[in-house]
């Protein structure tokens, strides 16, 4: 690790010995911001270690069937993670079909059709809309948005599209305002500014030659975000819809307030469930043995799922990269 | 020209009135007191020339003066910009574009232009062409095939690429991909095709392979080209406009132009006192 | 037969616009009017009361959000002087050295996994490891879960911040024969400081918010207490705990908190944007 070129010949011995120190400061630099680096590694590993050590009793007890098991019974000690993995996958699900459409739209405006003294502070408010605490979500949905939902939204949904041959089962049942679609609605609003800016983010640094070549062929402005600007910007809004979807998967609060925290599954949409992160946020507190180990289990198994989203985001847009066949 | 572009062009026009050069040539575009505004600051100075049609019409001078604001305005581009405004009048066979009511679509459907950079879109080579066609026109699969092949030929690029019609357009070289931009706007059929310093980023041999282009477009366009590099302007070009600081400040025939400048300033660039 | 596509393409922008500034106001819509439901609630149980007393006892009358408000601080506190060092040192070191090694590679994947992480996993596991060992939940331990989730954020935006300062200044500073770790830090880093100042904030206004790490770790106190090593009364746990109770103190208090901790976030993200653009763009 040669920092300093060799003195020259005639270097008085004083600046050679300057020299020496500096080269082991930087060795200790060197080394020091290693240390810190392996640091964050050993804590990735010590949270992997712990969470598996501390589930084991259930993991060893139902083995993989864990994974499919429709069953959560405290009393009984019978667990089974499906029924939460279940609720945190469809609201998730939800969440990005509500968010992403809206997102595209939000980008969409910043970027061509906003007024330009507008731009920074509209962007600004969305983002801030990123900064509201996700317990705030939870309150609102629950306190302001179930209600309205339960009295409009829900009986529109069931008189229009509750009618249609084979969905209409998922929008039967009563009708609380809470529930799975409930949570997948509160967190579509709670992704939201997240897709928005990375997308808006990634609109803006598009070259405007490309631009202005689309517009020049007589493009429509729809036409040459959709086709052009979009196709462009591919890997860094998928970056942004993974990092919602990451979101979406493990947020506990917003979700808690509104899922309606029932330990079943039925077809319906409206009826109350349960996801992965509202499980542990209400059992925990009373939790003991079996039932401790399987709310770590389910802690890991939610790990493992974002672990995969993260994952299958990378390859996503390695291949991505690949087919626009970008060559440098 | 296909019956439809026909149409098309029948509907944004007005009136037809073409005014003819002493020569008896047809103008395509006539530009009349053409004032350019970036905010508050005069690009462009009363503005007065004629583009002819079916010639190839070059811009010179040195940086700064005006040349590519001169092309942005023949078909709007700077209409995407707030702050940039144009007023005066620019005729397109007759018809003003500077004109609120003007479509700039269908402007820019018969004004193509091709840029400094190129830019081929994210998607495959035949989609790049098809893309601008399925605009404003249907077609079959067949005839959009065809039309993709004519094209590509018309850009001397269909040999190169006819056996890799669906690979990314960003997988090309440099000059491969400014051809694929010229083919782009050919395969629309425009009226004019503006030319931004198209080969200032290409390397010589591809340079050459687009000045070839260039005459030979000319058959079935009008071209106006910008270009920063004279002895291109003198290769390609039937008439030169000499610009400086925002003002046209000499016109007329290639020849003349190189050969005897009337204004004292024309021959100072010409012949490189600076610039 | 031309004209018509154009007519329906027109028609097609017509409404993607259109529908694309709907989305714009429903977002707008929706912020206006969390603001305004926060303030309507919380207003109204600001008061002297909810400074200086703490956290009503069920059934009891009264009350304020002292302990929650001071446990809160010393928790976030604690936070940024542990999450500063061992968030900006990884930074430099991928910044720095990060195109040569394997660990640097590594560390970045793992930052990204972790910044992924859903926070209540991290809570779980200081669970694991501090509250189950020590047999009881502690302030120590909430802060633990917090830094992990701020950690992350320091590293990634230090590394980002350090990468957009300009190759020419640090080769500058090579070229007067400073020793690596001066340009590192004495030019480099001051450079971009604006921006890991940013980051920080941003991390800091991020945990602010957070409740699930701490249902695990500092859990709630009643009392008031500034005892690390004890369970620490918190914000966001006590407005879980208060929202849905029956005690109409009890919501008026919870409304109070969460104005309280949404302006603060909301205020430390406007402090962070309007700081990096002062300073940050010079």
């Amino acid at each position: 690790m040669n920092t300093s070129p060799s003195a020259p010949a005639s270097a008085s011995s004083q600046v050679q010995a300057v020299a020496r120190r500096q080269r082991l400061e930087d060795s200790l630099f060197h080394l020091i911001t290693w240390l810190f680096s392996m640091l964050v590694l050993l804590a990735l590993l010590g949270i992997i270690a712990s969470l598996f050590i501390t589930a084991w009793p259930a993991l060893s007890k139902f083995g993989s069937e864990f994974i499919w098991r429709v069953e959560w019974d405290i009393v009984n000690e019978e667990f089974g993670a499906a029924i939460a993995i279940f609720g945190t996958v469809i609201s998730a699900a939800i969440a990005l079909l509500i968010a992403v459409p809206l997102s595209f739209g939000i980008a969409l405006f910043l970027t061509e059709n906003c007024p330009v003294t507008l731009r920074r502070p509209l962007g600004t408010a969305i983002e801030l809309l990123a900064a509201v605490p996700s317990i705030i979500y939870g309150m609102f949905g629950l306190f302001i948005f179930a209600p309205l939902f339960a009295q409009y939204g829900q009986p529109a949904l069931q008189s229009t599209l509750g009618q249609m041959p084979i969905i209409g089962h998922l929008f039967g049942g009563a009708m609380n305002g809470i529930g799975i679609l409930a949570a997948g609605i509160v967190l579509a609003f709670m992704i939201l500014p997240f897709i928005a800016a990375v997308m808006r983010d990634v609109f803006e640094i598009v070259p405007p030659v490309l631009r202005e070549s689309a517009y020049g062929l007589g493009c429509t402005t729809w036409e040459v975000v959709r086709y052009i600007v979009l196709p462009y910007t591919q890997k860094g809004v998928i970056g942004g819809v993974m990092l919602g979807l990451g979101r979406a998967l493990g947020e506990t609060m917003a979700v808690t307030f509104v899922i309606g925290n029932s330990q079943r599954i039925t077809g319906s949409l409206f009826s109350p469930g349960s996801s992965i992160a509202s499980t542990l946020a209400n059992e925990f507190g009373e939790a003991a043995d079996l039932h401790m180990s399987a709310l770590f289990a389910l802690g890991l198994l939610l790990f493992a799922i974002t672990f995969v989203v993260l994952a299958l985001a990378k390859l996503l847009i390695a291949r991505g990269e690949k087919a626009k066949g970008t060559k440098t | 020209m296909t019956k439809g572009r026909a149409d098309l062009i029948e509907l944004s026009v007005m009136n037809t009135s073409n005014t003819l050069t002493p020569s008896g040539v047809a103008n395509a575009i006539e530009v009349r007191n053409l004032d350019f505004f970036y905010g508050t600051f005069k690009g462009l100075k009363g503005i007065n020339l004629d583009i002819a049609e079916h010639k190839v019409t070059a811009f010179i001078g040195p940086s700064g003066c005006g040349k590519s604001t001169l092309l942005r305005t023949l078909n709007r581009m700077y209409s995407l910009y707030p702050g940039q405004r144009a007023e005066g009048q620019i005729k397109l066979y007759g018809n003003n574009v500077l004109d609120a009511k003007q479509d700039l679509n269908l402007l820019r459907a018969q004004v193509g232009m091709v840029f400094q950079k190129p830019t081929p879109f994210p998607m495959s080579i035949y989609d790049n062409i098809a893309f601008g066609v399925k605009l404003y026109e249907n077609l079959s699969r067949s005839e959009m095939d065809d039309r993709v092949e004519w094209a590509l030929s018309k850009a001397a690029i269909w040999g190169e690429v006819k056996d890799k019609l669906g690979q990314s357009g960003l997988s090309l070289s440099g000059g491969q991909q400014q051809r694929l931009c010229i083919a782009r706007t050919v395969a629309v059929k425009p009226k004019v095709i503006l030319l931004d310093e198209p080969t200032s980023a290409l390397d010589p041999i591809s340079t050459a392979k687009v000045e070839e282009l260039v005459s030979e477009l000319k058959n079935d366009y009008t071209v106006a080209i910008v270009t920063h590099n004279m002895q291109q302007a003198a290769r390609v070009s039937d008439y030169t406009a000499y610009m400086y600081l925002g003002e046209l400040i000499e016109f007329g025939h290639t020849e003349q132009i190189f050969m005897k400048p009337a204004r004292q300033e024309t021959e100072d660039y010409i012949t490189g006192r600076f610039g | 037969m031309d004209l018509a596509i154009y007519r329906r393409r027109k028609l097609v922008n017509r409404i993607g616009l259109t529908l694309s500034m709907g989305a714009m106001a429903l977002g707008l819509i929706v912020l206006l009017w969390i603001l305004v439901v926060l303030f309507k609630n919380g207003f109204s149980a600001i008061d002297w009361a909810m400074f200086t007393e703490s956290t009503p006892a069920p059934g009891s009358e009264g009350g304020g959000l002292a302990n929650a408000i001071v446990g809160s601080l010393l928790m976030v506190v604690v936070t940024a002087l542990v999450s500063t060092p061992i968030g900006i040192f990884p930074g430099v070191y991928l910044a720095e050295y990060g195109d040569q090694s394997k660990t640097a590679s590594l560390t970045r994947f793992v930052t990204d996994i972790m910044l992924s992480a859903p926070s209540i996993v991290l809570g779980l596991f200081v669970y694991a490891v501090m509250v189950a060992q020590m047999k009881h939940f502690s302030g120590w331990a909430g802060t633990m879960a917090l830094s992990l989730i701020a950690i992350p954020v320091v590293v990634r935006t230090t590394e980002n911040m350090l990468r957009l300062v300009p190759g020419g200044l640090r080769e500058a500073a090579f070229g007067l024969g400073a020793p690596r770790w001066k340009v590192a830090t004495f030019v480099t880093l001051r450079a971009a400081r604006a921006g890991v100042m940013t980051g920080l904030l941003l991390a800091l206004a991020r945990i602010s918010g957070e409740t699930a790490p701490l249902l695990f770790t500092a859990l709630n106190n009643q009392f008031f207490s500034t005892n690390m090593n004890a369970p620490m009364a918190n914000l966001p746990v006590v407005i879980f705990q208060f929202a849905m109770s029956p005690y109409d103190n009890w919501v008026r208090l919870a409304g109070g908190g969460a104005l309280l901790i949404t302006l603060t976030v909301l205020v430390l993200n406007i402090i962070a944007r309007v700081f990096f653009r002062d300073q940050g763009s010079r």
